[in-house]
């Protein structure tokens, strides 16, 4: 699964750390995303889209393996 | 803030014991515990990054722990069971050939257990978790 947030998260000029205390979650978790090491839960993917004013499957994309 | 405090304690508590046991040997220990020794601090070293790192994090606002580092540790102790269950058996069959002491081979696999643990857990703050 991939997603955009890194691309999102600039477009509304938010820190990782910011990112993070809005969702909820430790900055490292936010880290881990952007590299693609770990798929979020459908909550946390669910709020970030909401931070990042954005559709859930505009955020992630999932590519069936 | 909760489980911050009892990992300080046991450290705390694992390093008076360890002192008690370097006093008790008065010093002078042979190689293998030695080695013991410096497990023992790396392991209570590895508990009070941890904790540290929690307080940091609650520090900067954010939780002291989340779904990922959860999902690591549930990771790390469900795989380090199951590889702590075949260092059980490789000490008992080292244990038909050399024979130790109960102490020694009670400790050691203790020791193994933990070490596994502390191994399984960086490799996945490492590697991640992904497909999952």
């Amino acid at each position: 699964m991939n997603n955009r947030i890194k691309e999102l998260r600039a477009r509304y000029d938010l820190t990782q750390e910011e990112l993070a205390k809005r969702v909820g979650v430790r900055r490292e978790t936010i880290v881990f995303l952007e590299k693609g090491k770990y798929n979020p839960s459908l909550k946390l993917a669910y709020d970030i889209s909401r931070v990042l004013q954005s559709k859930i499957e505009e955020v992630f994309v999932f590519e069936p393996t | 803030m909760k489980k911050i405090i009892p990992v300080l304690v046991v450290s705390i508590l694992v390093l008076g014991t360890t002192l008690l046991w370097m006093t008790n040997s008065k010093f002078s220990m042979p190689v293998a515990e030695i080695v013991q020794l410096v497990v023992i601090i790396l392991i209570v070293g590895f508990a009070v990054y941890l904790a540290v790192n929690r307080l940091r994090s609650v520090r900067r606002g954010e939780p002291a722990e989340d779904e990922l580092s959860k999902k690591i540790l549930q990771k790390a102790s469900s795989f380090s069971f199951y590889a702590s269950l075949y260092l059980w058996v490789a000490m008992i069959f080292v244990n038909d050939r050399i024979q130790l002491d109960t102490e020694v081979l009670i400790g050691t696999g203790i020791l193994g257990m933990a070490v596994i643990w502390v191994v399984l857990v960086i490799f996945f703050k490492i590697r991640g978790i992904k497909h999952e």
